[in-house]
């Protein structure tokens, strides 16, 4: 851009500004850091969407929309990195760059920090530099593994830690373990001071499209087919899904019996079905959870109420998220969360261990799920030594986690050691930016 | 059948072709493809064998992964709209820009590229170095991070191992010298040598040796380094972790003690903590590549066989169908099934 030449010619003091973005594969979380001021996130979709009147929506425009049956989105971020710079670009400049952009940025004015999922293809990796720096000209830019920025954040108080309320927050954290899961992939990520331990990063292909996926999948078996309404299956998965704590258990209470033999928790409901009122697109547009009723068969139902298609949730509940800590239900060569976490730990010396179990930190959307934390410590405690302390802990808001982390990192000094500016940039090439971060904060303290 | 002891295991070699899966050829004779008798042919195969059942099973698997995998069910090819308020300027974009803007890449094709890349520097170092020179891409991660490049001049993290195996290989030379000065000198007390000043003077040792070198390298009482190479786990730790540089030490009181602290069965251990050197090789390590980091199927996960499902309802899959080799719970299901069983080949 030709702001950003101008200005790096007359050689401005440093901006003021910190354009804190985390560029998520469903959810771009994107805010303004200025001195000690944190603006709560934005949060964007980060999709083009076309509905099926073939209108298309761009980012947040996808608010205007009000009919979500058969839209069908283009996801410029691809395993959670961005792969489709054509349409990620155009995301960013209408929610950023433009001059009637919603969250105005002048990037030669301001400097960014953007988190990046871990172990990225290099490829994509100078592809992201060289967009930031040539195209939208930022100032100075620090690229950061998004799980990491997470140790910015008081992590003793998402665990309520007791403590007196002058103990200083140590920011960051000494050591914890980050697992991230999102809409593409699940990861571990072992944190020391802030630094991750790149050895013993592990991810799980399992994410919230995966399972998303997979409930839709379910359904068109089941019910009716929703191939095509992914969205309002990721609505009915936010809505309804659970992690089960007794997996057989639940199991066996959906069952429907044999024929001739109805098992009484199968017509009752046994607390775990639901209903689920489907929107119509001329009345309703959002889905809406409805208890059981018992009693009432589906077909009384629906001669009742001819207007609303209802779907009776059972075992769908709980068989989709169990995906993350079984993900060989569906055939997939992979370990479940537990596991993962253990393979991730059997990379470090053992010492580190107890200090790592005690303090685990699940961020990402999925941690929304209920019961989430709560299975993840009981498997966790089944497979580490007695003396092993495990406490597993989500933030308020998960999916804006990483976000508020990085927002605390930009105002941490270690976000001076680790920005580029422009100039560098432009003096030592994108292979001596690419090299400086993957190096990343060195072990000096 | 008695197939003195051979178990046919699937081949793994299935290639993805819509329609299409290589299998193993164990299948009907070639009489039986063409029989001499076409009435009833279709029911007259021989049934399936174990490894193409098992083959089939596992391309189905493979394309189910596949289709959750997407990101939308149809391949949807959604163009840009134009801005509302008429397109911007548009500015010249530098060549890089213009070449990634036009990119049509997807995560796969940049995946296969990055291992592309791999192999060769695997296979021929000089061809990949030129390679990255004249595209001027960053070398790959695990090239390494040249310590020059990175903001702060760390500590040169030499591999903790080869330098304590080089320092143990060191030790026992010097050890091998005392015994035989042992002949010569005097009784030579019991004491550990001190690692560090032996590692400092070998040159010493070996230039005079008929001086009494075991009161040299005895020093009344070796100052314990914070760097210590070998925590000592009998040691009686105040903090924890030790005195460390990176991490720093637990400040506050101990918890009170308990009487049954001494008790051998109450007693916890505490495994030792990782030096400060091995810390920094931790923290200054280069990242994975993306595969490597990829969970891996071990044997822990082998242990069990894996948990199936039925296919209609969702309950356990006690039941297989004989088709096609789809699990389902009982008959019901198994009847729902069999409505819409297709055994078409690699379906």
């Amino acid at each position: 851009m030709a702001a950003s030449r101008k200005s790096r010619a007359s050689g401005p003091p440093p901006p003021a500004a910190t354009f804190v973005l985390d560029n998520g594969a469903d959810t771009i979380k994107a805010g303004f850091v200025t001195g000690n001021k944190t603006d709560a996130p934005r949060i964007i979709p980060n999709c083009v969407a076309r509905d099926r009147h073939r209108k298309t929506y761009v980012g947040s425009e996808l608010e205007k929309c009000r009919d979500f049956g058969e839209i069908a989105f283009r996801r410029p971020v691809e395993k959670g990195f961005v792969v489709s710079w054509e349409a990620q670009k155009e995301i960013w400049d209408r929610e950023f760059f433009d001059d009637k952009a919603p969250q105005r940025c002048d990037p030669s004015e301001t400097r960014l920090v953007l988190a990046e999922q871990p172990n990225a293809l290099p490829a994509l990796q100078t592809h992201c530099d060289q967009m930031v720096f040539e195209e939208f000209g930022f100032y100075s830019y620090c690229r950061g593994i998004g799980p990491a920025f997470n140790a910015y954040q008081d992590i003793q108080a998402i665990f309520h830690t007791p403590r007196t309320p002058d103990t200083p927050v140590d920011v960051p954290a000494e050591v914890i373990l980050v697992i991230d899961s999102g809409y593409s992939h699940t990861t571990v990520t072992p944190i020391v001071q802030g630094r991750p331990l790149h050895q013993a990063i592990r991810r799980l292909d399992v994410g919230g499209r995966l399972m998303t996926n997979y409930l839709t999948r379910l359904l068109s078996v089941r019910h009716f087919d929703m191939r095509n309404e992914t969205f309002i299956a990721n609505e009915m998965k936010e809505a309804v899904c659970y992690v089960s704590l007794d997996f057989k258990g639940d199991l066996e209470k959906t069952w429907k019996g044999t024929r001739g033999d109805r098992r009484d928790d199968y017509l009752s409901g046994a607390g775990i079905a639901k209903d689920y009122v489907l929107p119509d697109s001329h009345t309703t547009f959002h889905g809406v959870v409805r208890d059981y009723e018992p009693g009432v068969s589906a077909r009384a139902r629906k001669a009742a109420v001819s207007t609303e298609d209802v779907l009776t949730l059972r075992n769908e509940r709980f068989v989709v998220p169990e995906l993350l800590f079984n993900p060989s239900d569906i055939g997939m060569r992979q370990p479940g969360l537990a596991d993962l976490v253990m393979q991730s730990l059997s990379a470090l010396p053992i010492g580190l261990w107890p200090g790592l179990l005690a303090n685990i930190v699940v961020v990402g959307g999925n941690a929304s799920l209920d019961n989430f934390i709560q299975r993840l410590q009981m498997e966790l405690l089944e497979r580490v030594p007695d003396e092993c302390v495990v406490r597993v802990a989500r933030p308020q808001d998960p999916a804006i986690s990483t976000w508020l982390g990085a927002a605390n990192f930009a105002r941490h000094e270690h976000v001076e050691r680790l920005a580029v500016t422009k100039q560098e940039y432009e003096e030592h090439g994108a292979g001596w930016v690419a090299r400086k971060f993957a190096a990343g904060l060195g072990a000096e303290t | 059948m008695n197939n003195f002891g051979v178990i046919e295991i699937a081949s793994t070699t299935t290639k993805n072709t819509p329609g299409w899966a290589y299998v193993p050829d164990t299948g009907p004779l070639p009489a039986a493809l063409q029989p001499t008798n076409r009435k009833r042919a279709a029911r007259n195969q021989p049934a399936l064998s174990l490894s193409d059942l098992s083959a089939r099973e596992e391309t189905r698997i493979r394309k189910d992964l596949e289709a959750l995998d997407r990101d939308s069910h149809r391949d949807a090819n959604i163009t840009i709209p134009p801005r509302p308020g008429g397109s911007r300027a548009q500015n010249k974009h530098t060549p890089n820009v213009r070449k990634i803007l036009q990119s049509q890449k997807t995560f796969a094709n940049h995946l296969d590229d990055y291992q592309a890349l791999l192999a060769l520097a695997e296979s021929n170092p000089a061809a990949a170095a030129a390679m990255n020179a004249a595209q001027a891409k960053p070398s790959t991660p695990i090239a390494a991070t040249p310590k020059s490049a990175s903001p702060a001049p760390t500590v040169a993290p030499a591999g903790g191992g080869s330098r304590r195996s080089a320092a143990a290989a060191k030790r026992a030379a010097a050890k091998e010298k005392q015994e035989q000065e042992k002949k010569k000198a005097r009784q030579t007390p019991k004491q550990e040598p001190d690692p560090e000043t032996e590692a400092n003077n070998p040159q010493q040792q070996e230039d005079q040796p008929d001086v009494e070198m075991p009161d040299a390298t005895a020093p009344p009482q070796p100052t314990p380094t914070p760097n210590a190479e070998e925590p000592n786990p009998q040691e009686t730790q105040s903090s924890y972790p030790r005195e460390s540089l990176i991490l720093p030490a637990y400040t506050k009181p101990p918890p009170r003690p308990h009487p049954g602290d001494a008790d051998p069965l109450l007693v916890s251990y505490i495994p030792p903590f990782p030096s400060d050197d091995e810390l920094r090789e931790l923290m200054t390590a280069p990242p994975l590549s993306y595969l490597e980091a990829r969970a891996g199927w071990g044997d822990e996960q082998r242990r069990y066989p894996v948990r199936v499902f039925c296919a209609v309802c969702g309950y356990w899959g006690r039941v297989k169908c004989m088709k096609c080799g789809v699990r389902v719970c009982a008959l019901e299901c198994l009847e729902a099934h069999r409505e819409e069983c297709v055994t078409r080949y690699g379906l």
